[in-house]
């Protein structure tokens, strides 16, 4: 890999190549992203509703490192590395509500829901609970800064990011319309696909228009390729929008309440982003949903679906069926990712070549990518 | 005593942290000096894992006995 791979990357649209196939395939690579990508910038981990009440505490393994998303004592989420800070051990093995401390199943330290180290048994000898050197102020869990957006719990491992709503200051401002309450519909509001490819594929399929008449004929129906628009925030977020949506309807006219204050462009407009890194959103004027991609190595990613609505109660029948039609949409495009990801593997590929009326959304994600890694690389050569 | 051992390995067992925090305030009944730090120790932990109502009074317990800070 060299870093002229990337400067093709990072060309005008109409003579830049895509990025290279290592980025795809290459272990050395993921583990470059998980720094320059995932680690530096604000990924998602998941959704609040994954811990609903007050003391549930979820375990996650991101990018293999092991991390809980817990609800405190205040309800307040965060995110902490899963370790005790005696010995390394795991904390929580398995999404379960912790009633009053955390406790760690070796030695039993234990640590307030806000991560505070509470209790040292026997630290200082049998029946001693306190010993020089160990300061309870300074071993606390290790929390991983957080922030809640759209119900999803996005996260930044390096510290040193810009505060979200500073980082995403122009997408929070474009969707200011849905910055409401977001229900969760609950258990048959989620589902999870593992899909045999690169996160990032999942991202660049996710942000174009252009591959909806042919992959996704059902919505060409009523949604065709010139309804469509790119929607490009370079370094941020990319997306497309649509100018055609049309309100589920049930079989005795039922629909979804809209979210409140819309102006008249949602009536029939609905819009698809995904913010940089691994998140990939949707709104309409009646519901929205969350995509977090977790990448789980070089060809594997889990996907997280998660629909919400403007207001708790919701008809199930109308719930069931939503979930139902986009769990349709995403595993039609299953085929294509996973082809992409298999077609990686040619080593005569070079990166493939835009359309430039129709991959911008892809490219300016393509863009982002290389520009973030030879930032990275930059950095860690400069370090030597 | 041994009736009392064998209903903590019952507990232990049976993951029981209430009737833990029960059985070890039992056994700190019957000591004293360290060997009772050490029991109520025991039950003070798994009584602030599950939150128990007895949580403050044996934490203020192995305070008075220069065992543990307050929180």
């Amino acid at each position: 890999m060299t870093h002229s791979d990337l400067d093709s990357v990072r060309r005008p649209i109409a003579t830049a190549h895509g990025l290279p196939n290592a980025h795809y395939t290459d272990p050395a690579v993921f583990a470059e992203e998980r720094d320059a990508l995932m680690a530096a910038e604000w990924a998602g981990l998941g959704v609040a509703a994954d811990v609903p009440e007050t003391g549930d505490a979820r375990p996650i393994d991101f990018l293999g490192m092991p991390l809980l998303l817990l609800r405190d004592r205040a309800g307040v989420v965060r995110v902490f590395h899963n370790i005790c800070r005696h010995r390394g051990m795991i904390l929580v093995d398995a999404p379960r509500r912790i009633e009053g401390a955390l406790r760690c199943p070796y030695h039993s330290w234990c640590y307030s829901t806000e991560g505070r180290l509470v209790s040292t048994p026997h630290v200082g000898g049998p029946g001693q609970n306190t010993a020089t050197g160990i300061d309870r102020d300074t071993l606390g869990l290790i929390e991983v800064r957080s922030h809640l957006w759209m119900g999803v719990v996005w996260i930044n491992l390096s510290g040193d990011a810009a505060p979200f709503a500073e980082h995403h200051a122009d997408l929070l401002a474009r969707w200011g319309e849905f910055d409401h309450p977001l229900h969760h519909g609950g258990a048959d509001s989620c589902f999870v696909l593992d899909v045999a490819c690169n996160w990032k594929l999942a991202v660049e399929n996710y942000c174009e228009s252009y591959h909806l008449p042919w992959v996704h004929p059902g919505l060409n129906t009523y949604s065709r390729l010139e309804d469509h628009y790119h929607i490009e925030a370079a370094d941020r977020y990319s997306g497309q929008g649509t100018h055609v949506y049309r309100q589920l309807t049930g079989p005795e006219g039922q629909r979804f309440a809209d979210f409140d204050g819309l102006s008249s462009k949602w009536d029939t407009a609905a819009e698809y982003i995904a913010a940089y890194p691994n998140v990939l959103l949707g709104v309409h004027r009646d519901h929205a949903f969350a995509i977090v991609l977790t990448p789980k190595g070089p060809g594997h990613t889990q996907e997280q679906i998660h629909l919400f609505y403007p207001e708790a109660d919701t008809d199930a029948d109308l719930r069931a069926r939503n979930t139902a039609q986009w769990k349709d949409v995403f595993k039609e495009d299953i085929f294509v990712v996973e082809g992409m990801q298999r077609g990686r593997h040619a080593p005569a590929f070079d990166g493939g070549r835009f359309s430039a009326a129709m991959d911008g959304p892809t490219h300016m994600f393509h863009a982002w990518v290389a520009a973030r890694m030879q930032h990275h690389r930059a950095q860690a050569e400069a370090a030597e | 005593m041994k009736t009392l051992e064998a209903a903590l390995l019952a507990a232990h067992d049976a993951g029981d942290r209430h009737a833990l925090v029960t059985l070890y305030q039992q056994a700190a009944e019957a000591v004293s000096g360290a060997e009772r730090a050490f029991f109520l120790t025991q039950a003070h932990v798994f009584a602030m894992e599950v939150a128990h109502p007895a949580a403050e009074a044996l934490r203020a317990q192995l305070v008075e006995m220069g065992r543990e800070e307050p929180l």
